[in-house]
């Protein structure tokens, strides 16, 4: 009889805890679509949250024609709070707070800014666990795009002033923050920064000195790295290194030779994944990068190092001296991490990575950071309402590191002229378009993109192989 | 007198055997140490090991080639023709010397000899950004500059003192309680319930995270010390329970049916025999439990989240280094300050640990 208890007992205690994993695997699935469709309708999310605030009082506030922002800064909503959470931390944190202290003291608004570097992960958990953040601010449009599917995300458009977001940025920002919601296109945020990729950095002393001057055609580009190679250096500073996101900085260069190879409308396809990377358009682009990162004499350390080296760490050969390399090619915040005695305009500057192909024009690659609403209350309405001005960052501005893409922000405010030169190329450019990585579903854009450059670069496949494996993603 | 020298060699072995295991594991935290000295710059350029003297080729003179030189033509250093690629690596001259580019634009060439030498620079800066709090450049609206003082560890420190010590005892209170009602009480479907202990092991934390989070959320517990104490209590439990069940169990039974006789109520037993005989290993699952709430990350990143008034070390350190990580350099001071109080627990509590191995065995 004492063997059978035994093994009754390991079952019926198996059985429990088996139960205690289904249960609480469940209860996930069960809930999600009971909160999806309460945030589509503006009051029981506000009831989810801890604030006193009453929830009727937005109504009147619209229909009296005065914005949540009026009211904020009319001092309604003292004594409230705004929680927020994004991915960036640490010195951007510092220039974020300096920049809404003003907003915050004359509304008495508090803004808790959270950064946290597991931002990606982070923002799922809090989302499926019911304490979703007020705003969050999301680098990557594509993670946005999957809480906008799945109707957790407040349509900003409900409450804002369509003519005056039109006003203040172009239109390309406002088709990039329409997504596909689950009961048709909403605008799931409003774009609070922004960053220019499509640039060339170059220590400007040094090259001024050499007697070489900045191309302003593809082939011009190519003489130059040829030139240099001559003199006896490498031209480009490539790093793709970048722990398990290795390989992002290689798609970016491909987006970038995509946009000057091809009109914008392939771009969006392959963005949307109805060109495949398999297409000759997209191997094309690919050749035209691998002329410069296959030649070991046009690469500081050769072919080889490019995935060997940390993104970050591959510009600062630019500035030994002599340069060990020439062209660095990478979006407007590498400067974080040149060395800190170098100074912007003089020891560095950069120019705009050249078109290819003159009829599809001047394209300029960028990437941005959109605030997406998960929580309808006044107060979280004012605060949206106050990052879609130029006001919002300006301090952010002046002390370097941002780009708005609001056009009333003054080009006055970039203290330098780097950065200024930086907005004025994304205003005037004849194409604009975001970092297509970003768009794609992770298992594409974050995943067999990134690996299958990695693995093209490192010469584990051949040309045909990568764009098939990157292919593959899809699926 | 042949038996007791094979004895003191096969000790020498077993001496050696293990001073070389430690040795193995010492060298990744010393180097880190050293790293943690050494410039941002210098970390790039060069390994931790040539701060020890080593043999390197130093320059002794520099040849100046014409500047018309085709570096893809062979090219003439002292008579003889050698390839891009070799002084690039550099090569080996016949009178035994090194010839190694200096600067190839200059086409200056690097003459050097074999000799020793070792590295010396070092600074204290990554500790000083690390303890300190970084500067902030600002600008303000009206364009005055403004430097801003970053927060140093030392709150990030205090709260996840705050986290770890209540983490830490909570669970093993509990657990030691547990263990006793186990492996001494009977009560109705104690079999079951402990092999339900047993197999919570197997289950992977990661599971048991949005439910946990949506009660807390309900419970308004999300960001709290007290939330993250139950958690970690929690998933601590299982462990440290059948972790002091093996070992209560094995006490004599005689000593508590004495006990028994004489009036001692459970509780009395629990406090006056058990706990006293325990020690040793409420100590040693006490630095396991520790260990790992100290070095956290997971639980607290899903539990308390980054505010600065709640954020624990781990997920200080690892904002420290940046948004795009530009300050990887700060890392090893960081990480050498957060050891210090595993460090401290582990050297307080280890005189309970060897004292309890010794004490069962010197008795036998």
């Amino acid at each position: 009889m004492k063997p059978f208890k035994k093994t009754s007992t390991v079952i019926t205690a198996f059985i429990l805890v088996f139960a205690i994993v289904l249960a609480a695997c469940g209860n996930n699935n069960e809930n999600t679509p009971a909160s999806a469709s309460s945030s589509n309708e503006p009051s029981p999310s506000v009831a989810a949250s801890t604030e006193p605030s009453p929830s009727a009082s937005s109504e009147p506030a619209e229909s009296s024609g005065a914005t949540a922002l009026d009211d904020a800064l009319a001092g309604k909503y003292k004594g409230t709070k705004v929680s927020m959470f994004g991915p960036f931390t640490d010195v951007d944190q510092v220039k974020f707070e300096e920049a809404i202290k003003a907003f915050e003291d004359t509304t008495g608004i508090d803004i808790q800014y959270e950064g946290s570097k597991e931002f990606e992960a982070t923002i799922s958990i809090r989302v499926d666990g019911g304490s979703a953040p007020d705003i969050a601010d999301f680098p990557q449009p594509g993670l946005l795009n999957t809480f906008v599917k799945s109707g957790k995300v407040i349509d900003v458009a409900s409450f804002m002033d369509a003519e005056k977001l039109k006003a203040n940025y172009n239109q390309s920002w406002l088709d990039m923050a329409t997504m596909d919601g689950p009961n048709g296109k909403l605008m799931a945020g409003i774009w609070a920064r922004s960053s220019v990729k499509s640039l060339v950095w170059y220590p400007k002393k040094a090259f001024a000195e050499a007697g070489y001057t900045v191309p302003q055609t593809w082939d011009e580009l190519l003489a130059l790295t040829e030139q240099i190679a001559k003199d006896g250096d490498p031209a480009w500073a490539i790093g793709i290194e970048s722990g398990a996101a290795t390989g992002w900085a290689a798609t970016d260069w491909i987006e970038d030779i995509m946009l000057r190879t091809t009109s914008p409308e392939n771009y969006d396809k392959w963005v949307k994944g109805e060109l495949p990377f398999t297409d000759d358009i997209v191997k094309n682009a690919v050749k035209k990068m691998s002329d410069i990162w296959l030649n070991k004499d046009y690469v500081y350390g050769g072919t080889k190092s490019i995935v060997t080296t940390a993104f970050g760490d591959a510009p600062k050969v630019m500035f030994d001296n002599p340069p060990k390399a020439w062209l660095h090619r990478q979006a407007s915040f590498i400067t974080s991490f040149f060395p800190q005695n170098l100074k912007s305009g003089e020891d560095y500057d950069w120019f705009y990575l050249p078109p290819i192909d003159p009829q599809y024009g001047n394209p300029v690659l960028v990437a941005g950071d959109i605030y997406a609403m998960f929580n309808d209350r006044p107060e979280v309405r004012a605060v949206m309402e106050f990052f879609t001005t130029g006001e919002s960052i300006k301090t952010w501005i002046q002390s370097g590191g941002v780009i708005a893409p609001m056009n009333d922000a003054k080009p006055e405010w970039y203290t330098s002229d780097v950065e200024r030169r930086m907005a004025e190329l994304a205003q005037k450019a004849t194409t604009l378009r975001f970092d297509g990585s970003d768009l794609m579903p992770g298992a594409v854009g974050a995943g067999t993109f990134w690996k299958g450059m990695t693995d093209y670069v490192s010469g584990t496949v051949d040309l045909d192989g990568a764009l098939k494996e990157i292919q593959a993603g899809w699926k | 007198m042949r038996r007791r020298k094979g004895r003191a060699r096969s000790k020498t072995v077993v001496n050696v055997v293990l001073a070389f295991i430690c040795l193995i594991w010492l060298i990744p935290t010393f180097g880190l140490f050293v790293s943690s000295f050494r410039p941002a710059t210098e970390i790039l350029k060069t390994g931790w090991w040539t701060v020890f003297p080593h043999k390197e080729n130093v320059t002794k003179d520099t040849i100046q080639l014409p500047k018309e030189t085709d570096l893809r033509q062979p090219i003439e250093v002292k008579g003889k023709a050698y390839s891009d690629a070799e002084l690039k690596s550099g090569v080996k001259a016949s009178d035994g010397s090194f010839l190694i580019w200096e600067n190839r634009r200059g086409r200056t060439i690097n003459v050097q000899q074999s000799g020793w030498t070792m590295n010396t620079s070092f600074t204290t800066e990554n500790y000083k950004g690390v303890l300190t709090g970084k500067q902030y450049q600002i600008t303000d609206t009206d364009g005055s500059v403004k430097t801003k003082k970053g927060s140093g560890l030392s709150r990030a420190f205090l709260n996840t003192v705050t986290v770890s010590i209540p983490a830490t005892i909570i669970p093993i209170l509990i657990a030691t309680f547990a263990a006793y009602a186990f492996a001494w009480l009977k009560f109705p479907l104690r079999k079951t319930m402990f092999v339900i202990v047993i197999m919570l092991l197997v289950v992977p934390l990661q599971v048991a995270m949005i439910p946990v989070l949506r009660d807390y959320t309900a419970l308004g517990l999300n960001g709290t010390f007290l939330g993250v104490w139950i958690a970690h209590a929690g998933f601590g439990l299982p462990l440290a329970t059948y972790f002091m069940y093996s070992y209560i169990s094995q006490l004599p039974k005689d000593l508590f049916e004495s006990a028994f006789m004489d009036g001692a109520s459970n509780f009395t037993i629990f406090t006056k025999l058990i706990l006293p005989l325990a020690v040793p290993s409420i100590a040693s699952i006490s630095i396991f439990q520790f260990l790992w709430v100290w070095n956290d990350y997971l639980v607290s990143l899903v539990f308390i989240g980054n505010q600065p008034g709640v954020q624990v070390l781990s997920m200080k350190i690892a904002d420290m280094v940046g948004t795009r990580g530009n300050d990887w350099h700060l890392l090893t001071a960081a990480a050498f300050v957060s050891m210090l109080m595993p460090l401290a627990v582990f050297f307080g509590l280890q005189k309970y640990f060897v004292r309890g191995l010794l004490g069962g065995s010197v008795k036998g």
